[in-house]
């Protein structure tokens, strides 16, 4: 009766889990592969935020396929000896009655190694010597500690969900525990929960206690999880801090990754840092950070990681000497969003470029850059020329739409080719 | 079909139609009298021309047969090894069949090619030469590796000198019926900077609102259309607004898709000129030398020319003080 509605509602075959049709894929591909005698990849590590699906793929999976699943995870105490009979189990083929083994190591990542000493060489043992499948989840896949493992590992992501992979799954549930709330409710608990499955479904079971029915003004005067909080907060460490060390933290408390942590950075530094000399210094702090980051992308040493997050928090943070402490607000780092919105319209200027490029004798960028403007203008002042030039560059209608800028303009343009054509 | 746009339509044909570099265009006219040339490297900003001496070059050797013998490839759309080793290749080694002596091959903004495409376009030069000469076009001899530099006749193209440019607009404006005013002339004139394209377009573009080009018309396309703009970037850095020219840098990176290295080019021609402390300029130019280095090592471009920037604002911050 009490059983937690995570539990009683927990997936059991791998047609009932919701979201990351991909990697599941990816998984079972994995898996057939490795009953198909390639063993290139003896181990599988699933990796993504909390609640996503990434254990109860490998337990759906494993009931599906026919194996009988050993689990370590983190409440385990997952010392070497402990690891050494998992290793035994591992090395010797087929279960009791000749079923097939398979063997999950969850929460690697929660490794302490002060603890389980030697945990992490046990595990690589265990998989150089392994004759049954191994599976390792974990949170953050570049976690330095399990660095030696990475390689030995087939990669699979696990995103976040997003409230339209949950709402029919959610329906299903409040159906099933005869409790009515409408999709509105619902997607606001998903988002507060940042597609966190475990979280939602926690939520929507408090929210629902003696309840029939749960409504937006129920679960709306709750505030989000901290989730975004905690990219402020770390920003303010990184800009604040008074030593290295503290701002140094900034990377753990963030909960976004460091790649758009360094963003954030990047966005923020010229509005926090803003005496000159403080931001030039700043700014070079990034740059290097850039470049540890570029060498870790180049050359896949990712022992280089922890000198980027000095560059970009420490170094950030040591580089404030003369600006005055002063309360500004953080701001969404405008590049991504840009980058989002340009990415359309560079590809309809790179051809539109392209036409005038086979006609005046330049390549496509220089035509985007030298002539483009100047077509643009005419077209935004002249509908005749404009009519005249579509025709001698091919311009389609869209294109037309594109440099005429309204769409007044454009039918304007495009009867006068009409007119022009009879 | 009617040639629509004017650099285009009054684009000179033969050498003898070109008015301005009248040295280079003496030199070329040699080639086409004895029907020879080398290898050859038109170096110079834009529009000055070097595509248009190619073009006229090879009609003029080749007259009615052009299109039989000759090619041009933007070496900026498709730089890679590969169409060096494919299209370049099968072009350059087989000979005309038109009784020509060579063919010829126009390699386009030759400076954005990559060091390996340049080591293999050198080898096919040299294998080829007896079927087909090539012209480079770039804006930076420097980018040019040195072994093909040393094979080809390098000629200098200067941005053209203003009363070049006054003529070839009195001349197109006369030809479109259109009214160009003195003050209009003028400021396209000081618009364009030698460059013949973007005086031609900004002509085009201000007669295009139906009306005399004066001044006022031409500021206004030039506030419109302002192409990549290094130098606007620069004054706003130097001004110490960092953030705004973040954005111009960014909208440069993104929208005209310049390359990183595009824009240090710029810049480092451009400090020299800068009011900054003469021995600033030096250390301004080490800075830039090391941002090229880490972008060329695969660094986010825009994260290193922005703190390149930042740099930039406080050397000019600390002049501003003293």
């Amino acid at each position: 009766m009490t059983v937690p509605w995570v539990t009683k509602h927990r997936p059991k075959h791998l047609k009932e889990i919701i979201g990351n049709e991909e990697a599941r894929q990816s998984f079972l591909k994995w898996l057939e592969s490795w009953e198909k005698t390639d063993k290139s990849k003896k181990a599988a590590l699933l990796y993504g935020p909390a609640g996503t699906g990434k254990t109860v793929t490998v337990e759906a999976a494993a009931s599906d396929v026919g194996y009988d699943l050993i689990e370590v995870n983190a409440s385990d105490e997952r010392t070497e000896g402990a690891l050494q009979k998992v290793a035994g189990l591992a090395a010797t083929q087929g279960g009791l009655f000749g079923r097939k083994r398979m063997i999950l190591l969850d929460e690697i990542d929660g490794i302490n190694l002060n603890q389980d000493r030697g945990a992490v060489a046990a595990v690589g043992d265990i998989i150089e010597k392994t004759s049954c499948p191994i599976v390792l989840t974990a949170n953050d896949p570049w976690d330095p500690k399990i660095r030696p493992l990475r390689n030995a590992c087939a990669l699979i992501e696990f995103k976040r969900l997003s409230g339209k992979d949950c709402l029919p799954y959610l329906k299903k549930i409040a159906t099933e525990e005869k409790l009515e709330v409408d999709e509105k409710t619902l997607k606001f608990i998903v988002e507060r929960n940042d597609g966190d499955m475990r979280s939602v479904m926690n939520d929507l079971e408090t929210f629902s206690k003696g309840r029939k029915k749960l409504s937006y003004d129920d679960v709306s005067s709750l505030a989000y999880r901290d989730r975004k909080e905690n990219v402020f907060g770390a920003l303010g460490m990184i800009f604040n801090a008074k030593n290295a060390l503290y701002a140094r933290k900034a990377v753990d408390v963030a909960d976004v990754d460091y790649e758009m942590l360094f963003e954030w950075v990047y966005e923020n530094l010229p509005h926090q840092l803003r005496d000159p000399e403080d931001l030039a210094s700043g700014m070079e702090a990034l740059a290097k950070a850039d470049i540890y980051l570029s060498r870790i992308r180049r050359t896949q040493e990712w022992s280089l990681l922890p000198f980027a997050f000095d560059m970009m928090t420490a170094g950030i943070a040591m580089s404030r000497e003369r600006t005055k402490p002063a309360w500004i607000p953080m701001k969404f780092p405008q590049r991504i969003s840009y980058l989002a919105r340009m990415r359309k319209e560079r590809n309809m200027m790179k051809t539109i470029g392209a036409k005038i490029g086979r006609r005046c004798h330049m390549s496509t960028r220089a035509s985007v850059r030298q002539e483009l403007p100047y077509i643009r203008f005419i077209f935004q002042k002249s509908p005749t020329v404009a009519a005249t030039m579509a025709t001698y560059f091919g311009f389609n209608e869209e294109a037309i739409g594109y440099l005429a800028g309204t769409e007044k303009r454009a039918s304007k343009i495009i009867s006068l080719i009409g007119t022009a054509a009879e | 079909m009617e040639v629509t746009t004017w650099t285009e339509k009054y684009r000179p044909k033969t050498l003898d139609e070109i008015r301005n570099q009248i040295e280079i265009v003496g030199r070329l006219k040699k080639f086409a009298e004895t029907m020879t040339m080398p290898h050859c490297l038109f170096a110079g900003p834009p529009g000055t021309g070097k595509t248009t001496a190619s073009l006229c070059l090879a009609h003029d050797i080749f007259g009615e047969k052009y299109a039989d013998a000759f090619m041009e490839l933007n070496a900026s759309d498709s730089r890679g090894i590969d169409i060096i080793r494919t299209t370049v290749k099968e072009f350059a080694r087989i000979a005309t069949i038109s009784g020509l002596p060579f063919k010829i091959l126009v390699l386009d903004e030759a400076d954005n090619m990559t060091g390996d495409a340049q080591h293999a376009l050198r080898r096919t030069m040299e294998r080829f030469t007896g079927t087909c000469r090539f012209i480079l076009c770039c804006n930076y001899s420097g980018r040019i590796i040195e072994p093909i530099q040393s094979r080809c006749a390098v000629f200098r193209f200067t941005p053209l000198k203003e009363d070049d440019v006054v003529g070839y607009l009195k001349e197109i404006a006369q030809k479109e019926r259109v009214q160009l005013l003195q003050d209009g002339l003028k400021g396209i004139v000081k618009i364009s900077e030698g460059d013949l394209r973007k005086a031609v377009n900004t002509l085009q573009a201000a007669a295009s609102l139906g009306k005399a080009v004066d001044e006022k018309s031409v500021f206004l396309v030039a506030g419109q259309a302002k192409p990549e703009d290094v130098k606007e970037m620069l004054d706003l850095a130097l001004g110490g607004d960092f953030v705004e020219a973040r954005n111009k840098l960014r909208m440069m990176l993104v929208e005209y898709g310049l390359s990183g290295v595009e824009i240090i080019k710029q810049v480092h021609s451009e400090i020299f000129n800068m009011k900054v402390p003469e021995k600033k300029k030096v250390s301004l130019a080490d800075v830039i030398g090391e941002v090229d280095y880490r972008i060329s090592q695969g660094a986010d471009e825009e994260v290193q020319l922005s703190a390149m920037l930042a740099r930039l604002a406080l050397v000019a911050g600390e002049f501003g003080k003293k």
